[in-house]
């Protein structure tokens, strides 16, 4: 079985030496994946798409349906961990099980008993608020800028965890408002599910969004609302894994 | 820069790779499975970052003052897409593995193996 | 806004993801409401897809490119004769919610019935996604969509080795969605495109390089593993064993079929880009015999039945991927209904042992000695699909593996003929040994004996399945005149 695992490592680097030896130079520009798909997208995006940030560009408006299924991924995340049992002791229903000898839940409340350093909980404080902004900062100019939902949900979530761990799971539980959760956490998929109909209503086409310079205002306030959705349903998402990971 | 008849860059991943694999493949504990797992994907992230990258090329972000040559922004849009793949197949791993541990009170799999 | 059917693919698999975002919202009032609505969205879904299945016959395939960005600029969806495979999805899922519904109540606890729900309708959209799409990456998206949800759902009715299985699959199967981003990537890399036909043109006009061969081939080996060809099938019998009955039938009928849709996309590729696969397909159809072969051969030694299963499951993916190896036009038409006449017959059969499990609270033939007479409607569907999976001629199963067993024959491979031969006389045999467990032994469990019909709910679901095994059976050809076209320009493009 030893042999077996190192066997294995040592014959896949070996093809991959072999696959990735003959592919073409990278870094050149004349290389096919550069003269492509993505020559046009930076050569005409800009004006297809009136977004400046090409990255958020082909997220939403060239490959939206991606970025539907990658909501989609992530609220499965945490349908998953919610359709688990809790990590407590034994339930009844395990049956024949041995007791739970070293269980996670044995060490669950010491962990909590940890007590932050006052350091650390002064700096989280002092910078919650200013990395809510950079949060809300990097949604709303990020299709102009590195930013954009996903990047804003990452962000929001880190902040979610650092508030959790310095003032307790109970305080930041409150930040997302128990009666709403189920709402929060569906924005991604409901949001695009939407905002697809929307485009289809107007374009024709399943998330099409408007091109002609008059629509300029309604294709705004529709990328808008995708990435509020992204940003806040994938924080919440996340918010909800932290929550429901205290095992 | 070539090593080995490869440019370094690729060999950087085929190493990240195989690192990965390892653990994945010889390590008992659960927890250093997944982590070797991770490992994987992120050289799945950098081989495609790096196949998207242009010599001297600026992000493609279309501001004043930027170009004439921009990266390709389409793996920029998979690789991000795929971390929150990556998250969410983590998430829902580490659920399982606190489940396990529940259960069984171990996350070493040639313990598991013995146990019913 | 005009109407066209074509954009109405786009909401094949738009609808059950958006809807199982809803789930928990409905849930919040009532948790069997949550159910009801599952139903409704699983029904609704099938409508539309037996509706589009129509136009396509009358019309011919159906595209939508979303967001309107003609392929290679963006996503495209193809509802042809393969991604009509996604009606039979729809309505093998519209079946067995209903059964989930009473089901679950002995086994999963109310305030998860929600998750559970809403599991089933992700599994849903993402297995219409991967058949319809034509992107790659959106290929490796509406994959995972189908993992993550299984995954959970494997271990969903809460005890720890369940969770050590779902585990196991997790590791395996992550480990094959990364080939498959890998194999993707390379392919981008190469071509700087991600429409699967787009990139084979492009191969096509580019000198032959090893790279596309090592994405083919990585692509291939990461369907095999989640397809559970036989030596990379260890994550598959714990796994649908342990998991509750609807799901073990969805994840055995259905979900280990995406190895095969993915498979056929390799195909596709390979054809159109003129690389050849030669020495991989060998590999597919000896693998293919030996899982035939040692499928049936493992499922006569369990005693748990769901487990028997489990291993049948493996048996049959032997044959379709044979059928496939095979390339011959006989043996790939029978592959390709297989994949149907399997989920059809699994599907039943899993429900029916699942009413049985239900009913007894006993799994295993030893106890179950007798059930025929205490349950005769279910052990009659069970039955009916015994036969069915055997292949014996008045039902489903029989049409497609005598086509393969034909193909076979007709390529000159007289072994792999012999291998089917030996596959269905294994199979014979634990069918006939659960059948005279069921029928002919003195019961010796008093569960078996006090057990009484399962709810309507449960009975019906079942009734229909073994009713359409026997359908489907006297009237296979139906199928094969479907999917023959597409079959025929598979192997045109592979210029075989």
């Amino acid at each position: 079985m030893r042999w077996l695992g190192l066997a294995l490592v040592v014959v896949a680097a070996a093809t991959l030496m072999l696959g990735v030896a003959d592919l073409p130079p990278h870094g050149a520009p004349d290389a096919p994946v550069h003269t492509h798909v993505g020559a046009r997208y930076l050569e005409r995006g800009v004006a297809e798409t009136g977004m400046r940030n090409l990255v958020t560009a082909v997220l939403l408006v060239y490959r939206g349906f991606d970025t539907f299924l990658e909501v989609v991924v992530i609220f499965s995340a945490l349908v998953a961990v919610v359709a688990l049992p809790r990590g407590r002791a034994a339930r009844p229903d395990d049956g024949d099980d041995r007791p739970p000898a070293a269980s996670l839940t044995a060490e669950g409340p010491a962990q909590q008993l940890v007590s932050v350093s006052p350091v650390v909980a002064f700096v989280v404080q002092l910078l919650g608020p200013f990395i809510a902004v950079f949060a809300l900062a990097s949604l709303y100019r990020g299709h102009v800028s590195p930013g954009g939902g996903f990047q804003s949900a990452a962000i929001f979530g880190a902040l979610f965890i650092a508030i959790a761990l310095v003032q307790g799971r109970e305080r930041a539980a409150l930040l997302v408002p128990r009666g709403a959760r189920v709402w929060l956490q569906a924005l991604g998929p409901l949001s695009f599910a939407l905002i697809g109909t929307v485009g289809w209503i107007l374009t024709g086409a399943f998330l099409g969004y408007p091109a002609d310079a008059a629509a300029y205002a309604l294709r705004e306030a529709m990328v808008v609302a995708v990435e509020v959705g992204i940003a806040v349903g994938g924080a919440v998402i996340l918010a909800q894994l932290f929550m429901a990971m205290e095992g | 820069m070539v090593l080995f008849g490869v440019d370094v860059d690729y060999l950087a991943f085929v190493v990240l790779f195989c690192v990965g694999l390892y653990m994945l493949v010889r390590k008992s504990n659960l927890l250093k499975k997944l982590l070797g797992l991770n490992v994987m994907e992120t050289a799945v992230f950098a081989f495609l970052v790096t196949a998207g990258m242009i010599e001297g090329a600026d992000p493609p972000i279309r501001t004043a003052g930027t170009g004439p040559l921009f990266a390709n922004p389409i793996p920029h849009a998979m690789v991000l897409t795929g971390i929150v793949v990556a998250v969410s197949v983590t998430a829902v791993a580490l659920a399982l593995i606190v489940q396990i541990h529940a259960h069984y009170g171990t996350i070493e799999v040639d313990e598991l193996k013995g146990l019913p | 806004m005009t109407f066209s059917w074509s954009q109405a693919v786009a909401w094949l698999p738009v609808l059950p993801l958006a809807a199982a975002a809803l789930v928990p919202i409905v849930a919040q009032r009532n948790a069997r409401a949550a159910g009801g609505f599952t139903f409704v969205v699983t029904l609704l879904t099938a409508a539309l897809a037996v509706a589009l299945t129509i136009r396509l016959v009358a019309e011919g395939p159906l595209t939508v490119h979303l967001g309107g960005w003609v392929a290679p600029y963006g996503i495209e969806l193809r509802f042809d004769r393969l991604g009509a495979w996604s009606a039979p999805l729809a309505t093998f899922f519209a079946l067995v919610v209903p059964f989930a519904w009473r089901y679950l109540e002995g086994s999963v606890p109310r305030e998860r019935w929600a998750a559970f729900y809403a599991l089933m309708l992700l599994n849903l959209g993402g297995l219409i996604g991967f058949s319809l799409t034509v992107d790659l990456f959106n290929l490796f998206l509406a994959m995972e969509v189908v993992s993550i949800s299984s995954y959970a759902l494997v271990a969903v009715a809460g005890r720890g080795t369940a969770a050590w299985a779902a585990l196991k699959y997790l590791l395996l199967g992550s480990v094959s969605s990364l080939l498959v981003l890998f194999a993707v990537a390379l392919l981008f890399a190469l071509t700087g495109s991600l429409n699967l036909f787009d990139v084979a043109a492009r191969l096509a006009a580019s000198e032959p390089s090893p790279a596309a061969t090592l994405a083919l081939a990585s692509l291939a080996v990461a369907f095999v593993v989640k397809a559970a060809l036989f030596p990379l099938h260890v994550w598959l019998p714990d796994a649908h064993a342990i998991a509750p009955s609807p799901v073990s039938a969805v994840l055995s009928g259905l979900v280990v079929k995406i190895g095969i849709v993915g498979l056929v996309r390799v195909m596709q590729l390979a054809g159109e880009s003129g690389i050849a696969l030669d020495v991989f397909s060998e590999l597919l159809m000896l693998l293919g015999a030996v899982a035939i072969v040692m499928g049936a051969f493992l499922a006569i030694f369990q005693d748990d039945i769901k487990l028997m299963l489990a291993y049948s499951t493996i048996s049959n993916i032997g044959y379709i991927v044979l059928g496939l190896g095979l390339a011959v036009p006989f043996a790939v038409s029978g592959a390709l209904v297989h994949v149907f006449n399997h989920a059809l017959i699994k599907v039943t059969l899993f429900l029916a042992a699942g009413s049985i499990i239900h009913q007894t609270g006993l799994r295993t033939l030893t106890d179950l000695r007798g059930v025929g007479r205490t349950l005769p409607q279910t052990c009659a569907a069970m039955t009916l699909g015994a036969m069915a999976i055997v292949g014996l001629p008045p039902t489903a199963g029989f049409i497609s593996k005598w086509y393969i067993g034909l193909g076979a024959f007709s390529a000159g491979r007289v072994a792999y003929g012999f291998a089917l031969v030996f596959g269905a006389l294994f199979v014979f045999i634990y069918y006939v040994r659960m059948l005279n467990t069921f029928y002919f032994q003195r019961a010796t469990r008093e569960e078996v004996v006090a057990a009484v019909e399962p709810p309507w709910s449960m009975r019906g679901p079942v009734i229909a399945l073994a009713a359409a095994c026997l359908i489907v059976g006297l009237f296979g050809g139906i199928l094969l005149a479907f999917i023959t076209p597409a079959v025929g320009e598979l192997l045109a493009a592979m210029g075989s």
